[in-house]
């Protein structure tokens, strides 16, 4: 056959496998709209918390409201004993206990420094983190007006002792993410590895397939190229689609930033779609049947995410797992659409990982060429 | 008995199958592994910042050492120029950027309230957050440390001095997890989390090399009931002693401590494990295809840690997100997990998510009326 006759057979093939269609079309939409559903509402609010507060004073009911005010706290509960509070907890009617001590006033007057008690759950960290900023915020700028309200008893005039009560304070800028969105952080990286996957998926199927004759009406009689041109034109075509979808449409549903200039990203994009096409058709060419693909990539799924560097930093993982996972596409590429795309960083600050995605392509395309063109002579 | 028989032909097939044995054996303990490996530092050290140091005077100095001297942070460059410095940023070779303003002596000793401003990725959240606290204390510890000085010299003793320093105090209790520790915060839900995919995963396989071989219809013709448990059996067992080995591995070996009861914990693993298996066959029967099969097993999975509101939590979930999750075994199974090793709550207070786990177990009714019609037909 030549060159059309083969691609038009592999255009037929993949799109009568069902197992095929249903992860490269039916995963990649459903995908789409799934992963971004838990973190929908973005960041963490409205934490639920008790108060036990001892004191029962105007400057206690004070602190209460500063920390309802607060947009990680919402205090559901107020109890009359620790007791009662701690059976909350562990109902998980709610995540955090805060508890005001008795003569909490007078010893405020009376320069005692009374101590505020935070219990909150651990087991879950956006909790306890979040509850914790909130509470300790609201105590500081309470303790700050305690501070500049003692200065004016000293005759120091208000705008003086406002900026007197700590010699130099600390003004933090959230850089990039400043929402600190949930949708922001997760989505922009998980959505690479979903291309990545399905895409591996579908032509792991298509390879594993092909070797086991899983196909009626398939003619082999064509070169090893024609099947890798026709693969590659397929799959990059599609994913190629798929990936101007998610990086266009979803980013814009799902509220995603995206600061990279047109002409970088799609030189990016094409980078990790040629690796990626060429891995999966190197994939293909060593599972011996249609059914080795679906498991062996969805296993390799959440190791791949979390030694990606956006959770856990590249700098606390072990060497040889960083080595490892630069053979992949998706640690790469996650990598440079992030800089690229969410840090508006500019091209050559992600060349490294162009050029690892270029050279992975050529490993893969001759190690796929030299697998195919050896199981080919076996079949006869 | 049937039953045994079924179970014993299956685990001949295991034996005399490579792809079975890496499902149970090597593809799990790989998978733990490289998570395991991937968090087991357990906390962020040595976080790589650049200081702009505007003054470059014995105070900002002795700034800049206090923030390298925590253990989160480490002051990796120091430059002048803030292009330079904001591209490390840009490049992630930074995590912040620390700016300590011109005349910041001279505001300090004037009361003028210098600020000092650090601008933090926080598109890598977790590291943010972490950088951000550190940077918080550091800060505010070396300005107390003035403050303190200054509190002596106006109170002249050192008592008042300390409490005019901070009126309230705040003293945090971290209930439960009380290390702190990034590794048993994540991995004991990643973990769970692979598991749940290799059930699906090694029940559709089991099954479906039958469906695809065509022998499933004499194979089940007799006796469904009994061939349908016993040909899942070894899997129960198998990832059964896989899922009470990695609880033994993180709370056992690992010195964190189990405060609950492990019985519950291996009653929930084992109405886990088979709930999954009935869901597994649940797909495999929806149309007896066992590559498409095992693609709707690939959806329902692969995403299943995301809605188990460890990371995310719960409460800032949508309505969908929270329907999706109580679609999942897994959700009540680490609900399970948390109470019983961190909150060490009573047995009988788990009867109702036990009870919901058991509930997924009625799927066995759909997927034995599948098979007894299609062995019919």
């Amino acid at each position: 056959m030549n060159f059309l006759q083969t691609l038009q057979q592999e255009f037929r093939t993949v799109f009568s496998d069902v197992a095929i269609v249903l992860t490269i079309f039916g995963g990649v939409i459903l995908y789409s709209f799934l992963y971004p559903q838990p973190y929908a509402h973005e960041s963490v609010s409205s934490l639920p918390v008790s108060v036990v507060d001892y004191d029962k004073s105007d400057k206690s009911r004070d602190l209460v409201f500063k920390l309802d005010a607060t947009p990680q706290i919402l205090v559901k509960r107020e109890d009359l004993s620790e007791e009662d509070a701690k059976a909350a907890l562990l109902r998980g009617d709610i995540k955090a206990i805060i508890i005001i001590p008795a003569h909490f006033k007078r010893d405020i007057s009376l320069k005692k420094s009374p101590t505020i008690a935070l219990g909150a759950d651990s087991s879950y960290f956006l909790i306890f983190g979040g509850v914790l900023e909130a509470a300790m915020k609201s105590i500081l700028t309470e303790s700050a007006s305690i501070k500049i309200g003692t200065k004016l008893t000293q005759n120091i005039p208000i705008e003086a002792a406002k900026k007197e009560y700590t010699p130099y304070v600390l003004k933090t800028i959230n850089l990039f993410n400043k929402n600190n969105s949930y949708t922001q952080y997760v989505i922009p990286a998980v959505f690479v590895l979903i291309l990545q996957q399905t895409m591996l998926i579908g032509l792991a199927i298509l390879g594993g397939g092909v070797r086991e004759r899983a196909y009626k009406h398939y003619n082999y009689n064509t070169s090893t190229l024609n099947i890798m041109a026709s693969h590659f034109i397929i799959f990059f075509s599609i994913f190629f689609i798929h990936l101007l979808f998610y990086f266009g449409f979803s980013f814009e549903y799902f509220g995603v930033t995206h600061l990279a200039q047109m002409g970088d990203l799609l030189k990016f994009s094409f980078a990790f779609l040629v690796a990626t096409v060429f891995f999966g058709i190197f994939l293909g060419s060593i599972f011996s049947s249609r059914e080795i693909a679906t498991p062996v990539i969805l296993f390799s799924s959440l190791p791949l995410v979390f030694s990606a560097g956006f959770v856990w930093p590249l700098e606390a993982l072990p060497e040889w797992l960083r080595v490892i996972s630069n053979f992949i596409p998706s640690t790469p590429a996650i990598e440079g659409f992030l800089k690229l795309n969410q840090m508006g960083a500019s091209f050559d600050m992600i060349l490294d990982n162009y050029v690892i995605l270029l050279i992975q392509a050529t490993i893969y395309a001759i190690l796929g060429y030299y697998f195919i063109k050896k199981q080919r002579k076996n079949i006869g | 008995m049937i039953l045994i028989d079924t179970f014993i032909d299956e685990m001949r097939s295991i034996k005399n199958s490579y792809y079975k044995l890496l499902l149970i054996s090597l593809f799990p303990l790989l998978s733990y592994f490289l998570i395991i490996s991937i968090f087991y530092d357990g906390v962020l050290e040595n976080m790589p910042i650049v200081v702009v140091d505007k003054e470059k005077s014995q105070l900002s100095r002795g700034l800049i050492r206090k923030i390298d001297a925590t253990k989160t942070l480490s002051v990796a460059y120091k430059l002048d120029s803030l292009k330079d410095a904001s591209a490390l940023v840009q490049d992630a070779k930074a995590y912040a950027l620390v700016i300590i303003p011109k005349h910041f002596t001279k505001d300090t000793l004037t009361h003028k309230q210098p600020k000092v401003t650090a601008m933090v990725n926080t598109q890598y959240i977790l590291v943010g957050k972490i950088i951000t606290s550190a940077l918080n204390s550091a800060i505010a510890s070396s300005a107390g440390e003035l403050e303190f000085m200054n509190n002596l010299v106006q109170y002249k003793e050192t008592h008042l001095s300390k409490e005019a320093l901070s009126p309230i105090k705040l003293q945090i209790t971290p209930f439960f997890n009380m290390y702190q520790n990034y590794f048993l915060f994540l991995v004991s839900a990643l973990l769970p989390s692979i598991w749940q995919i290799f059930i699906v995963i090694v029940t559709i396989v089991s099954f479906g090399e039958l469906v695809k071989s065509q022998k499933d219809k004499e194979y089940f013709r007799k006796n469904t009931f009994a061939k349908i448990v016993g040909k899942m059996l070894p899997y129960t067992l198998f990832y059964m002693l896989l899922g009470v080995l990695s609880l033994f591995y993180i709370y056992g070996t690992l010195g964190w401590v189990f405060e609950g009861s492990f019985a519950v914990m291996i009653v929930a693993i084992f109405l886990t494990v088979v709930a999954y298996q009935g869901i597994a066959l649940l797909f495999l029967v929806s149309g007896f295809d066992y590559a498409r099969s095992l693609s709707l097993g690939a959806v329902y999975t692969a995403p299943a840690f995301a809605f188990l509101g460890v990371t995310f939590p719960v409460y800032n979930m949508n309505d969908f997100a929270l329907f999706w999750r109580d679609m999942l075994p897994i959700s009540y199974y680490m609900q399970l997990q948390i109470s019983q090793a961190n909150y060490g709550a009573n047995p009988s207070y788990e009867v109702n998510t036990l009870f919901s786990l058991l509930l997924f177990w009625l799927v066995f009714i759909p997927v034995y009326l599948r098979f007894k019609q299609r062995v019919s037909s």
